[in-house]
């Protein structure tokens, strides 16, 4: 009861503080704010990336281009955030038992082959549904430097899919697809294409991350475009590691470790 | 070649994790090398762009070749302020990186190579942090280090050790969020996240300096970064998370996590703020001084109540944060407490390394967890007591060991600066420390009671990791190399003081604040 009240205190006294700072803030959606238009006397980043980006990247979506070309390198660490992520919840909750047995076991109590009237609805409608769900992930993936979207969202709904899978049938079913070997080695492998984008630029005599200098690589008339396909490239690096550790991290906290049953 | 290095700094660990995540599952044997070889190629990676910023100024790195405007890319940036560090954390790596072969023989192998991924992310998270010039960036790296940290102190098999890591996941949330509202804040006044344009807008804009939303940006990265460095109020969750976690892991953590934040702490007020503003506009320097005195105390005071060694060892940690931040506030005119709190970054690195190293060899070899256990200890392993008495003399901050230089700088600071509290602060906690480790050597030399010698009758309290089969047991050199290594190099260390001194001053120097007083 009284650490509740000494967490209010604290609470209160943050609020306050944060919102005491306010009344300096400058007008809600005003153009020229700093944040929007840069201070009087330096150049202004946000005016640099709406004036300027398309004709660096040839990529309508700026957010893309400043998350994946712009600020790649932000972007490459927090796809590592996801993976070390996925890799504390292995490590912490994975449980290393006796596989035949638990295995054995898993079939046993597998009601779909035994009948469960119930899954054999929910599984079929499934079924159907999955390759919908993929197949508009891979767009959500592909289209991302020119509308909405991306490797984080599109590798979300891609491991959905999966997570769908484990939910209707069992979660054997769902590692059937994905095992565990091969959702390690996924997100692995999709960070590094990422980093793989960034080296090549580095072996071309570049800086990290600099797509620009990937031009003969790609056979395109500029940089611009070069850039362009290695956004496409590393979102698809990053849709690599989303989906694997969504699945991961879901697999693992169903099963408390044990990577059998599930829910 | 040498102007890749800051990229290469970060890529090498994280290439290592990546081939361990794609190979480490068949035979974890093959984790060790990769770990070591990609940490060595850190490690000379560090000196070579260290003796590149000695001779030819600090080096700016841009990813991506995104250089004007300053800010619409991400800034790398090795100065004379970071280049000993980085060199510290990587031989911190490599050391830690053979006593952890000792790990490996652990009951089941299947987890091994998800200890050496997260510890090599972990490596990356900690030089991405130091190299950071820019603060989103930063915030994005303390993320890495605090996800893969938790994640190594929750592995040890003991229940408080995950209870421990879940309280650091919370209070660690809390630093990090708190982090990443000043850099909103700021980001909304000032238009920038680039350490150097912040810096120009607020030395070119009085306007906005003087802004209270600027004032509580400094605030909350203040506060966020004090959680992340258990700093004294704030300093709940450090004491169990280091103690109840695996040796190697808290081998690694100890000395460094709080170091880098203390680092932070410095860079933020140097690179960011300006001293200028923070010990002239702001005028706080006298009342965080203050804190940090408490902060001394208190961590010395509950240093004495331990009866664990690595409990003991953690107080002790919370005592030195505070010597390091009043260092960096003591705001006296030739930065002389700066200089004292930098060069402490590295002295306590391997102070604390030192001791936890054979702290942990205590635990494993003998299973002595107590200071009570230790008796004897003298007869038994002669050269690991040996080790513990240099890393122990250094706490106390006896010459020639790297402690004493380091508290001779501080304590000219506190002089000049006139924060005589902060200097009698420094005199009790060495006073305590010597009380400490005097009554473990006595324990360890003489014992409490007649010895009966080598029989493990009594049950250990809570066993971390128990010895496997004997041929799977972990080599000897394993834990002596990296002890008696650090030895000599808390010894040399502390005898070249003067030229590492000299370094980290070049930079200092240069700033305005020192500049106009000189």
């Amino acid at each position: 009861m009284l650490s509740k009240v000494f967490a209010t205190i604290a609470v209160a006294i943050t609020g306050s503080i944060l919102l005491y700072g306010v009344s300096d803030f400058p007008a809600f959606g005003d153009p020229h704010s700093p944040a929007n238009a840069g201070v009087p006397g330096s150049e202004s980043v946000s005016l640099y990336f709406i004036e300027e980006s398309y004709k660096d990247t040839k990529v309508p979506n700026i957010v893309t281009s400043v998350l994946a070309d712009y600020r790649g390198y932000d972007t490459m660490f927090e796809t590592v955030v996801i993976f070390a992520a996925g890799m504390a919840i292995f490590a912490i909750l994975r449980v290393v038992g006796n596989k035949e047995e638990t295995a054995a076991k898993a079939a046993e109590e597998d009601s779909f082959t035994n009948g469960d009237h119930n899954r054999i609805i929910v599984g079929t409608t499934v079924r159907i549904v999955v390759p919908v769900i993929q197949l508009f992930a891979l767009y959500v993936v592909a289209h991302g430097h020119h509308s909405p979207g991306g490797g984080f969202q599109g590798g979300v709904i891609l491991g959905a899919s999966f997570i769908i899978i484990a939910l209707a049938e069992n979660l054997n079913a769902a590692l059937r697809r994905l095992s565990e070997l091969n959702y390690v080695r996924l997100a692995a492998i999709g960070i590094f294409i990422y980093a793989a984008f960034g080296i090549m630029a580095q072996v071309l005599g570049s800086n990290f991350l600099d797509y620009g200098a990937l031009q003969p690589i790609f056979m395109t008339d500029g940089p611009e475009m070069a850039r362009s396909h290695s956004m496409l490239g590393v979102e698809i690096g990053v849709a690599f590691t989303v989906t694997a550790i969504m699945f991961a991290i879901y697999a693992n906290l169903a099963s408390r470790g044990q990577l059998v049953k599930g829910l | 070649m040498v102007d890749q290095i800051p990229a290469v700094l970060v890529l090498a660990p994280l290439f290592g994790a990546l081939l361990i995540g794609l190979i480490g599952h068949r035979d974890h044997r093959v984790c060790f090398p990769i770990a070591l070889a990609s940490l060595s190629v850190t490690f000379f990676g560090a000196i070579a762009a260290a003796q590149h910023v000695f001779t030819n100024g600090p080096m700016d790195y841009f990813v991506g070749g995104w250089e004007k405007p300053l800010g619409i890319g991400i800034h790398l940036r090795i100065d004379a302020l970071n280049a000993l560090l980085l060199i510290a954390i990587a031989t911190v790596a490599v050391l830690v990186t053979f006593f952890s072969i000792r790990r490996v023989g652990e009951k089941n192998t299947e987890k091994t190579h998800y200890f050496y991924i997260l510890f090599l992310l972990l490596c990356l998270g900690l030089f991405g942090i130091t190299i950071a010039a820019d603060a989103f960036n930063l915030f994005v790296l303390i993320e890495v280090s605090s996800l893969t940290s938790y994640g190594l102190i929750a592995m040890g098999s003991s229940r408080s050790g995950t209870y421990a890591a879940f309280n650091y996941v919370l209070m660690g949330t809390v630093g990090a969020s708190f982090y990443l509202l000043g850099v909103g804040y700021l980001y909304l006044t000032t238009g920038s996240l680039n350490m150097q344009d912040i810096h120009t807008i607020l030395g070119s804009n009085p306007e906005i300096a003087q802004s209270k939303a600027v004032t509580i940006a400094f605030i909350f990265i203040l506060v966020g970064i004090w959680i992340k460095m258990a700093f004294f109020p704030l300093y709940g969750w450090l004491p169990n998370a280091y103690s109840y976690s695996p040796s190697s892991t808290a081998c690694f953590l100890a000395p460094l996590m709080t170091k880098i934040s203390v680092y932070v702490m410095i860079r933020v007020m140097i690179s960011v703020f300006g001293l200028e503003w923070i010990f002239v506009s702001l005028g706080w320097s006298h009342l965080v001084v203050w804190l940090a005195v408490i902060a001394i105390l208190a961590g010395s005071v509950l240093a004495l109540a331990q009866r664990e060694i690595k409990k003991m060892l953690c107080y002790l940690i919370v005592a030195e944060v505070g010597y390091m931040v009043g260092g960096a506030w003591l705001a006296d005119e030739g930065l002389w407490g700066m200089t004292g709190a930098l060069y402490h970054i590295l002295a306590d690195a391997a102070m604390t390394l030192c001791l936890f190293l054979a702290a942990g060899i205590f635990v494993k070899r003998f299973r002595a967890r107590e200071i009570s256990d230790l008796e004897g200890m003298f007869r038994k392993a002669p050269w690991v007591m040996a080790a513990f008495v240099i890393g122990a003399l250094a706490m106390i901050g006896v010459p020639p060991t790297c402690g004493f230089f380091s508290k001779f700088y501080l304590i000219r600071g506190g002089l000049d600066a006139g924060h005589w509290e902060y200097v009698g602060a420094l005199l009790i906690s060495s006073l305590i420390n010597a009380v400490l480790f005097f009554r473990i050597f006595e324990i360890a030399f003489f014992g409490n009671k007649p010895a009966e010698g080598h029989d493990h009758s009594h049950d250990p309290h809570e066993t971390e990791e128990l010895p496997v089969a004997s041929n799977e047991a972990p080599p000897v050199w394993s834990g002596n190399l990296p002890l008696f290594a650090t030895a000599v190099i808390i010894i040399l260390l502390g005898i070249y003081n003067g030229p590492v001194v000299a370094l980290i001053r070049t930079f200092l120097e240069e700033l305005p604040i020192v500049a106009s007083s000189l």
